[in-house]
């Protein structure tokens, strides 16, 4: 299936497109304790707090941020940008009007980031940017605010945006000279399995 | 490659890589649209692709999904567009060479919101930037255009 679907990807993208795959294997429920489950956590947390994957994964105000080391100081992003209630920037201009849908990501030293879906903030309910550890993992482990998802749907999903191209991908793999989120996607899968299989504790 | 710009079809021997940026203004001699930065940095290169405002540095030739419009085919001298002819009126341009990619972007703007206010405008033109400074009659110009377009 996931094969089909990737030959279809390729199909439609044919300009050297670079879908990343990994596996989902989760271990058995309660197979993992606590203790590991939660060192886990913290190399999600890694993750998904690093500039790569915080700076859209930003608040009611729908403004992206620009933070990290590429930036001489953590701000709002530049061009007074604003996304709108839309998250895609619908209201005012669209995040693709820059961020252009690419087969082959812009890696580019002169390219805006780009990915192969369409660029736009994260919805609002999963807010990473500014927030501790403890309220990420209070996010990521309910399902009323992260998309409906158990934990083998978390690391499911992962995997198949990351092999539709998409921002899962495009963290991982930034290309321009950005720092990429830590680790790899496929260690990331892991983590967020083994912290799901020990229960999704989380840290305080 | 194929590409359909300003209504006309044409076959683009080009890289797939190339910005369409390049292939309008190199191929086509479509020379209205401006290179200012080429980093997405400026929106002097500003064109439609079904209508949305694209910073056409940005998308290589391969990834142009819809119909493109530059600035040469939103109106013409014996018909401009509204937003074409509240430009003339406002005498906006001062070395003009911001001013095709302004227009694209208040032309895109206006399809999608009727009649913007300040805020709105500053918000959504910011990302278009102008060395002469000539803002306050690019804003006036859009709330000139924004009641054109809404008388017909
Ligand atoms: S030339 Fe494309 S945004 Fe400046
Ligand atoms: S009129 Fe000179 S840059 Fe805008």
């Amino acid at each position: 299936m996931i094969r089909a679907a990737l030959v279809l990807l390729l199909l439609v993208h044919p300009a050297g497109a670079e879908v990343m795959s990994s596996v989902v294997a989760p271990p058995q429920e309660g197979s993992v304790i606590r203790e590991d489950g939660l060192a886990a956590w913290d190399r999600v947390h890694a993750v998904v707090s690093h500039p790569r994957c915080a700076n859209c994964h930003v608040g009611a105000d729908n403004v992206p941020m620009w933070s990290g080391p590429e930036y001489p100081q953590t701000g709002p992003h530049g061009m007074n940008i604003d996304a709108g209630d839309s998250r895609i920037g619908a209201e005012t201009l669209p995040c693709t009007t820059c961020h252009v849908t690419s087969s082959a990501p812009a890696n580019g030293p002169n390219d805006a980031p780009a990915a192969m879906i369409d660029w736009q903030l994260a919805p609002v309910e999963m807010i990473w940017f500014g927030q501790s550890s403890a309220q990420i993992c209070a996010q990521m482990s309910d399902p009323a605010r992260n998309g409906g998802r158990d934990w083998i749907q978390l690391a499911e999903h992962l995997r198949d945006d990351a092999a539709h191209g998409g921002f899962v991908a495009w963290g991982f793999a930034p290309g321009g000279g950005r720092q990429p989120a830590p680790g790899d996607l496929q260690s990331h899968i892991d983590d967020v399995l083994k912290w799901g299989a020990a229960g999704q504790p989380c840290p305080g | 490659m194929e590409l359909t710009v300003n209504r006309q079809r044409h076959q683009i021997d080009a890289e797939a890589g190339m910005p369409l940026l390049w292939v309008l203004r190199d191929i086509l001699g479509l020379t209205g649209t401006k290179y200012g930065c080429g980093i997405a940095q400026c929106g002097a290169c500003t064109v439609h692709i079904d209508g949305v405002a694209v910073r056409s540095c940005q998308i290589a030739l391969a990834d142009v999904g819809g119909e493109v419009t530059t600035i040469e085919g939103l109106g013409t001298p014996d018909a401009p567009h509204p937003v074409q002819q509240a430009w003339i009126d406002h005498q906006v341009a001062q070395c003009g060479y911001c001013q095709s990619g302004q227009i694209m972007s208040a032309a895109a703007m206006l399809a999608l919101q009727g009649e913007p206010d300040d805020a709105q405008i500053d918000r959504i033109m910011s990302a278009n930037l102008c060395r002469c400074a000539t803002y306050p009659r690019i804003r006036a110009a859009i709330h000139d255009a924004a009641r054109r377009l809404a008388t017909g």
